[in-house]
Parts: C-alpha cells; sequence; structure tokens
C-alpha cells in the first residue's frame, strides 16, 4: 500500500482518538486534517483551503440553516415549543410514548419544508429535548427519537442530498423527490410503530402524562389549550410547506417565512421584547455558529483525505466487489455505512458513486430506485456513531446532563429501523418507484 | 523524459453528462492527453466539489495548486469583465463563427492577453452548440408578458431581461425545478434539449422556446497555469493542445447528436410546445441587447477591445453566413 | 503567572464577547432580509439582485463570525463518553492540547487566506452577474478576520486551561 494511502488510514486513526479523548469535534478534524495532509503531500494543496471555506459559507442552501434555528429558538425562548408538547401529551391521554409521536409528526413536518441536515435536528432538538426529559422520557429514547425524527428530512422531499443524488446519477430531481416520498413516510410510520411497541414492552422509558394530572384538566379546558397552543406552531410549519407548495417561496428561502413567522408571533402574544429579542438572537446565533464551526473545520480534514488520495482506498475496496446485482448493490450499501463513520455525505456521494455508476447503468436497473437506497443509507450514516452529524448537532443543543454515550446508545434501535426499511424498499422497489410512475415524472 | 503529473478542477459537479463526462468532456480530454502522452502527461480530474467548490477554479489555478480548470469564461465576469466574450454574447456568434473568430479572427490573442497579466493561459475545449430561450409555464406573446414575469436567468442576458421588466431570480441549479413546478418562478434558462430533459424541467413547464438568442453557442474554457503550461516540452504543449482542440469538435457533435434526439422525444412523447419568440419580442431583446453590451463595453477598456474584435469579425462573418449556411438551410 | 494568564484570557474572551455580541444581529438581518425578497416578490414584484446576492453575503458573515462566539459561550461539540470520567486536571489537560492545537489551526488558516484575497483585491473581483454586488475582497477578507478572532478566543481557552492545570486541587 502506498505510503499516501497508509496516511490516509492514520489520519482517520488518529482523529478517532482525540475525538473520544474528548477534544472538541471540530478541532479533531482540523488538527488531524492539517496535521495528516502537511505529512502528505506538503503545503501547497492547502492553498485551496479558502476556496472551500469560502464556498461553505457563501452556499446558498445552507441558508436554511439559520432561518429554521432562529425559529426554532424563537419557539423554545417563548415557551411555544414546551405549551405543544405538554398539551399534546395530554391530549393523548393514556398512551404511552404519546409526546414521542408528536416528535415524529413534527420531523415529517419540518422534513417537508427543509432538506438541510443539520436544521431540522437542531430545531426539533432545540423544541423537543428538554420537555420529553421533564415528562420522564428515558434519554437514550428522547435522544433517539430526535435524532432519528430530524434525520426524516434527508429524505422527505425537497432534499439536498436527493438534490445532489440527481446530479450524480443523471436522473431528474423531480423523480427522485417523488421516488422518496413514500420511503419517507413509511420509516416515519415504522418509528411510530416502534414506540408504540416501546410502550407496551417498557411503558417507563417513554411515560405518558400522569392520570391524576390528567384528570386536573378538563375536556373543555384541553380543547381550548389545543386551539391555543397547537395552533400557533403547526401555522409556523404550515407556512413554510405552504409557501413552497404556493409558489411562493423556493425551498430554501421558505424558511424564512418560519423564522419570520415565528417573530410575528411573538410579537402578537406579547411576548417579544427587547430581552427576549436580544436573547434569541444570540443564541441563534451560537446555535447556527456550532453547525457551521464543524462543517467549516471539515473542509481541512476532507481536504486532506483528497489530497493523502484516500478516494483510492475506496477504489481498492471496489476491486474485490462480488458479482451479480445483488451482491455490488450490498456491497455499495456495506461501503456507504462504513464510510458513513469517519466521512461527511457529500464526500461519501462523490467518492463512492462514481465508481459504481457505470456498473449499475450497464444492468439497466431503475436509477432512481438506486438513488432512494443510496439517500436513505446516507441518512442513516447521519446516525452511526462515532461520526454521526445528526448526534454531534442534538449533543450541541441538548443539556448538558446528556451525554453523548446515551446519545450513541439511543440511536441504535434507530438505526436497525433504519436498514430494516432500506431492506424493505430493496425487497420491494415499487415502494420508490410507484409514484414517480403514477404522475408521469 | 520528464512526465507530468497535473490536477484540473471542474465547475460541473460529478457525473454531468458533456460538462464532466461523454465524448469530448474534460475527462475525455484527460485520457486523450494521457494517451497521446504516451502516460508523461498525466491530468487527474476533479469534479466540483470534489476537491473545491464549484467556481473557486480561477483562484485555484492562479494559486498554482492545480494546473488547470475546466469551466465557462463568463463564470470569471466579476473579476475579467471581457472574460463573457469568451464563452458567448446574446445575439453572438454559433458553433462556426465562434471558432472561426477564437481560432482565426484574433480572438485567441485577445484572450491570452488579458489572461497573461494573471498567469493564465485558456483553450477552447468543448461547445454546446445553440441552447435554447428557456422554458416558460405561460406562452409569451409579446413584449408586455414579460412585465413582472420571474424568471432564473443567470448573466447578461438576466440583464437584458430585467431591462423589459423580468424580475430576475438567481436558484442554484437543483432549486430549479421545484421553483419552476410550484410555480415561485415563471420561467427558467438551463442549458439545451439534452441537460434540461435530465433535469425534469418538462414537467414543470411546457413552453419551450427556441432559439438560444442569449447563448447562441457556448464556449468551454480550459484554462491553464501560465508557469505550468511553460515548464512543458513543446511536444506536451502541442498535445494539450490538439486534444483541446479534439474535445472542441467532438462535444460539439455529440450535442448536435443527443439534442436531437431529446427534442424529438419532449415535442412528441412529452406533450411539450416548442415555439420560437414572437419576431417583435425578439427585435426588443435584440435591441435591448445592443444597448446593454455598448454600455458595458463603455464601461471598461479591455471588454471595448474585446466587444469590437468580436462585433467586427461577427459583421464579416454575417455576411459569409447569409449568402452560405442560411441558403444552404433554405434549400 | 496564573494572574497573569487569567488576564490575558479575560481580555481576550471579552473582546470576542462584544463582536459576537454585535455580529449575532447579522443573524436576525438574514430573517429580515430573505423574509423581504420573499414577500416583495410575491407581493409587490419587487426584487433586485443585488438583495439576493446580499442573502448569502450575510449569511458569510454570519457563520464565520460566529465561531469564535459559539465557542466563548461554550458551544463546542465534544463525545464525552471518556473525557466526562476524567478528573479535572486531565479534562483540563486535554482542554489545554485542544485550546493550542486551535490556536495553530486558526492561524495558518488565517495566514492561508491572506493570498485568497489579495487575489481577488488585486482585480476587484465583484459579482459576475449584472447588477450584483461589488468589492468581493470585503466579504473574502472576512476569512482571514475571523479566524484571527478565532484564535483569540483560542487564546483564551489556552490560558484558561493552563490556569486550571497549574492550579493545586484546592476546590471545595
Ligand atoms: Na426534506
Ligand atoms: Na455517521
Amino acid at each position: 500500500m502506498p505510503m499516501m494511502e497508509i496516511l490516509a488510514l492514520c489520519m482517520i486513526g488518529a482523529f478517532f482518538l482525540l475525538l473520544l479523548a474528548g477534544v472538541p469535534v471540530a478541532i479533531c478534524l482540523g488538527v488531524t486534517g492539517l496535521a495528516f495532509g502537511y505529512a502528505g503531500f506538503g503545503g501547497m494543496l492547502f492553498t485551496l483551503m479558502p476556496s472551500r471555506i469560502f464556498g461553505v459559507v457563501t452556499n446558498y442552501t445552507l441558508l436554511a440553516l439559520p432561518l429554521f434555528i432562529f425559529m426554532g429558538i424563537m419557539l423554545e425562548k417563548s415557551r411555544i415549543a414546551e405549551d405543544l408538547l405538554e398539551v399534546i401529551g395530554l391530549a393523548m391521554g393514556g398512551l404511552r410514548g404519546g409526546m414521542a409521536l408528536a416528535i415524529i409528526l413534527v420531523g415529517v413536518l419540518m422534513g417537508a419544508a427543509s432538506g438541510v441536515v443539520g436544521a431540522t435536528v437542531v430545531t426539533v432538538g432545540l423544541i423537543a429535548l428538554s420537555p420529553l426529559l421533564r415528562r420522564g422520557y428515558d434519554t437514550g429514547v428522547a435522544a433517539g427519537i430526535i435524532c432519528a425524527s430530524g434525520t426524516l428530512g434527508q429524505i422527505i422531499p425537497p432534499s439536498l442530498v436527493l438534490i445532489l443524488l440527481a446530479d450524480i446519477m443523471g436522473e431528474s430531481v423531480g423523480t427522485l423527490f417523488a421516488a422518496a416520498l413514500f420511503p419517507g413516510l413509511m420509516l416515519a410510520g415504522l418509528f411510530v410503530a416502534y414506540i408504540l411497541i416501546l410502550g407496551i414492552v417498557s411503558p417507563d422509558s417513554v411515560p405518558a402524562i400522569p392520570a391524576e394530572e390528567r384528570a386536573e384538566v378538563s375536556g373543555r379546558d384541553l380543547a381550548v389549550r389545543l386551539v391555543k397552543v397547537v395552533l400557533p406552531p403547526i401555522a409556523l410549519i404550515a407556512l413554510v410547506l405552504g409557501s413552497i407548495i404556493g409558489g411562493v417561496a423556493a425551498p430554501t428561502e421558505a424558511a424564512s417565512m418560519g423564522a419570520f413567522g415565528a417573530l410575528v408571533l411573538a410579537a402578537l402574544a406579547g411576548r417579544l421584547n427587547w430581552p427576549t429579542l436580544r436573547e434569541t438572537v444570540r443564541s441563534a446565533f451560537v446555535t447556527s455558529a456550532m453547525v457551521f464551526l464543524i462543517l467549516i473545520f471539515a473542509q481541512p480534514f476532507g481536504l486532506a483525505f483528497r489530497g493523502l488520495g484516500g478516494e483510492r482506498l475506496v477504489q481498492d475496496a471496489f476491486g474485490a466487489m462480488p458479482g451479480g446485482l445483488n451482491g455490488q448493490l450490498l456491497f455499495l450499501m456495506i461501503l456507504l455505512f462504513v464510510l458513513g463513520f469517519f466521512l461527511e455525505w457529500i464526500e461519501i456521494s462523490y467518492i463512492a458513486l462514481p465508481l459504481f455508476l457505470p456498473v449499475f447503468l450497464a444492468s439497466g436497473v431503475d436509477m432512481a430506485w438506486i438513488a432512494i437506497l443510496v439517500g436513505m443509507n446516507l441518512q442513516t450514516s447521519f446516525l452511526t456513531p462515532p461520526f454521526g452529524w445528526a448526534l454531534f448537532f442534538l449533543k450541541g443543543v441538548a443539556p448538558p446532563e446528556v451525554k453523548t454515550s446515551q446519545i450513541y446508545r439511543g440511536v441504535l434501535p434507530f438505526i436497525a429501523i433504519q436498514l430494516f426499511g432500506l431492506v424493505l424498499v430493496f425487497l420491494f422497489p415499487g415502494l420508490a418507484l410507484w409514484l414517480p410512475e403514477a404522475i408521469g415524472w | 523524459q520528464d512526465s507530468f503529473n497535473w490536477r484540473m478542477t471542474n465547475a460541473y459537479g460529478p457525473g454531468s453528462p458533456f460538462y464532466v463526462e461523454g465524448p469530448g468532456s474534460p475527462t475525455d480530454f484527460c485520457d486523450k492527453v494521457a494517451a497521446m502522452s504516451g502516460g508523461r502527461l498525466q491530468i487527474q480530474h476533479f469534479a466540483a466539489g470534489e476537491l473545491i467548490p464549484a467556481l473557486e477554479g480561477f483562484d485555484a489555478v492562479r494559486g498554482g495548486a492545480v494546473q488547470m480548470n475546466a469551466a465557462n469564461a463568463y463564470f470569471w465576469a466579476g473579476r475579467i469583465p471581457a472574460a463573457q466574450y469568451f464563452t458567448t454574447v446574446p445575439f453572438g456568434m454559433n458553433f462556426q463563427g465562434m471558432n472561426a473568430w477564437l481560432y482565426h479572427g484574433g480572438g485567441m490573442e485577445l484572450w491570452d492577453e488579458l489572461y497573461a497579466p494573471l498567469g493564465l493561459k485558456a483553450l477552447p475545449m468543448g461547445n454546446t452548440g445553440v441552447q435554447m430561450t428557456g422554458w416558460f409555464r405561460e406562452p409569451i406573446e409579446s413584449v408586455a408578458d414579460f412585465q413582472d414575469l420571474k424568471m432564473r436567468i443567470p448573466g447578461l442576458a438576466g440583464k437584458v431581461y430585467a431591462e423589459l421588466g423580468v424580475d430576475v431570480r438567481l436558484l442554484p441549479g437543483g432549486e430549479i425545478f421545484p421553483a419552476l413546478e410550484r410555480g415561485v418562478i415563471d420561467a427558467a434558462e438551463f442549458v439545451g434539449p439534452y441537460q434540461d430533459r435530465r433535469l425534469g424541467l418538462q414537467n414543470a413547464a411546457s413552453y419551450y422556446y427556441t432559439t438560444g438568442w442569449a447563448e447562441p453557442s457556448n464556449t468551454t474554457e480550459l484554462l491553464i497555469g501560465l508557469e505550468a503550461w511553460n515548464s512543458l516540452p513543446a511536444d506536451l504543449q502541442a498535445i494539450v493542445t490538439a486534444a483541446a482542440t479534439a474535445c472542441n469538435l467532438e462535444s460539439h457533435a455529440w450535442s448536435e447528436a443527443v439534442n436531437g434526439e431529446a427534442m424529438t422525444d419532449l415535442v412528441e412523447n412529452q406533450g411539450v410546445i416548442a415555439n420560437v419568440l414572437p419576431p417583435e419580442v425578439v427585435a426588443e431583446l435584440k435591441s435591448v441587447t445592443e444597448t446593454v453590451l455598448a454600455d458595458a463595453a463603455a464601461a471598461d477598456p479591455d471588454l471595448q477591445r474585446v466587444h469590437d474584435s468580436y462585433m467586427g469579425f461577427m459583421a464579416e462573418h454575417k455576411t459569409w453566413a447569409a449568402l452560405s449556411e442560411k441558403v444552404l438551410f433554405e434549400l | 503567572m496564573t494572574v497573569f494568564l487569567k488576564t490575558v484570557a479575560d481580555i481576550a474572551s471579552g473582546i470576542v464577547r462584544i463582536i459576537g455580541q454585535v455580529t449575532a444581529w447579522s443573524g436576525l438581518a438574514l430573517v429580515l432580509l430573505v423574509a423581504f425578497n420573499v414577500l416583495g416578490r410575491y407581493l409587490f414584484n419587487f426584487g433586485t439582485v443585488g438583495l439576493q446576492e446580499l442573502e448569502w453575503h450575510v449569511l458569510a458573515v454570519s457563520a464565520l463570525f460566529g465561531m469564535s462566539y459559539c465557542l466563548n459561550q461554550g458551544g463546542e461539540v465534544r463525545v464525552d463518553i471518556y473525557y466526562g470520567r476524567m478528573g479535572p486536571r486531565a479534562q483540563a489537560a486535554v482542554d489545554l492540547f485542544s485550546s493550542i492545537a486551535l490556536v495553530v489551526v486558526s492561524l495558518i488558516i488565517a495566514w492561508l487566506s491572506i493570498g485568497f484575497v489579495e487575489q481577488s483585491y488585486s482585480i476587484g473581483e465583484g459579482s459576475a452577474d449584472p447588477g450584483g454586488l461589488t468589492h468581493r475582497y470585503i466579504l473574502k477578507a472576512c476569512i482571514p478576520v475571523a479566524f484571527l478572532l478565532l484564535a483569540l478566543q483560542a487564546l483564551a481557552m489556552t490560558c484558561e486551561a493552563a490556569v486550571r492545570l497549574l492550579t493545586p486541587k484546592t476546590e471545595a
């Protein structure tokens, strides 16, 4: 194995060591990238780094990130979100896991309103984690359901992942959006089923609101509160979704309708005073920066991985690929899954897919189906420890007492569910291909 | 004999036909050069996003970290206003005329002259041929229909439309479809039938106007660092030049072939209504274009020089084309 | 020694905090700007190329200057599986390593981006779209400035971690 590839492997190893030692994620990425890159190919290639950083911070599609985070913080600060989950919990009555079901719904709606990785996880995390913990949910389950629901947005259209895959695989964006709809909703359905089962098997991890507390609230009272607190946030998400469907805003800019709407809502409720606004502005700034810090510091790492010929490691693995379409697909899925342990999804797509494309094109299978399988697989990679974007983003907005290990443990069942969903789409391609066929996209 | 390992970045994403893959594409260019040089000049190709973001190739080559970049010169219009003319000019020349100007009408000399002070050199390495006016959700019957029309259209053509009342929207490629499909925008320009069908734009709008007044041809630019170029022995320089010229021809031939098939498919099988803009609309666009181009040229001496060269050549070439190709088409 | 380190840490993080509190408003500006562009276009058919480009200009400022303020407010994300079980001095050692590494990385990136800004400045780079924003080198200059600010924040964290490491075990 050439020196450069050995260095690439060492870089990944060093990254994991630092990560586990507790060095902040961004610093792990930056320092290992610079050090091993410099050792391998010297300084010249690093003159490209400012270009890469400029590309990240001026990336139009990432606009959705600060906009959604602003909306999330606004909802959190004005206590709208907290009331929302409380009331839903009350309304669900004795049903265990009721609040978790509400979060899945929020994940689906937010996912339909945004296509950016961090935006949905951070927003759902901001509004949902504390209320769940306060109501006695198991920390792992709460973290898992938030990460999993938050990443649903990666497969439910619109989705950055699908837009990129469309580009690489030569499918139209519309076809992939249509193909992804049922698999995305199916995943949400599987999450719901899991929560309901958990409510029976392990009632303490997803408790319902105690009966005596529910008894204190009359049905009439509850109905009034439902209208008062459930309506506004739903209206916000509907505003974002509606502005996309109604042709008012393109997917990225639609997020501004949510953020602006949250401002207006808080003003109407008389909760928009100077201290609240200042606090919202500051913590939205910190939270967006938390995501951007990781994205920006991923650049030296990505650059070094490329410069060290890391993609050749993948090519070498490709040489060992089995024959037969199913074997090849399985191999691709495993490769994507493994790469997801330490690379971000864009790098993964760029490195692995071009290798496999000719194979699949030659086999004549429907590329939209392959794209959905890849998309679901990438979505799962957001959740896989130790390097899972969704996990870091949730950690970034979680109270300090929530430990990484709890988050890691919490997402495991959801990773399993997603893999199960992946198998279903693999066995029944119609899940993905029926809709685009039916509407002629 | 010396051998060279170079890097080429590209403004287009992995997998794009014509822009990255396929006959006469940049990756094909790299393969050709490797084959022709017996492996002495190896060029590793990086699509947009693999090494650097899409539009950062100019600085990357200038800084020397990569030796080549594939893009369109008009992406650099914010850095060198005259660069626009080396890609395309609204109401300008088609493939034949553009190449005639570049290779034998003084175009490439001007290109070199502009780029050399920045340590750069460029060669034409591809051409899409005639593009299309674009996709419209509603038919265009008069200039008045442009009023408040929301259109995704970048560059100089955007400026021309804006003068006629169009609300110009800048959207990344991936958001064109959802925005057009939902009516956030009323119209969008992308490339030509083959590429547009790949984006699925026929499912978002039904009126497909022709012809590409905004981009009557579109040259792919091979950007080379001058220092790297000068380090090449003469035979490798000749190989690079020949491979670029071969790609210029081959990519155009390929575009002509696939666009014919795609256009037929769109019109016959996918319900697309292909139409020419009404003559008075075209006339209006043309007159505004002249003003816009003249104003831009007046603001920048380099641009003025290139503009004069291009327009002078075009006038002559048009006289010839009117008596040759135009007649031929009408036979 | 520890007094000196504490003073440096306080001054450095004070500067970062104040700049952060000011630049934080770019987030609100972004919300209002994008909403204005969307509603202006939909309701009044109003919109300009410059205002659309301003969106990602503000985004860039927000993302770049957010980095240092984020760390200033303790917003870093780490895996705490082992870190959480370490004693205070071991944690201080990890923090000291992390923040020194960050000082170095930030300074290198700041230094690398000077050439990037110069390239842009030397040709008066502006938007490639007519009607777009000019003076792009100002935006690009935010990269070295923001990374210098990040280095300053990292310096504050270095001093603070050193103080924790140097202080004998006397916590209550
Ligand atoms: Na989505
Ligand atoms: Na992962």
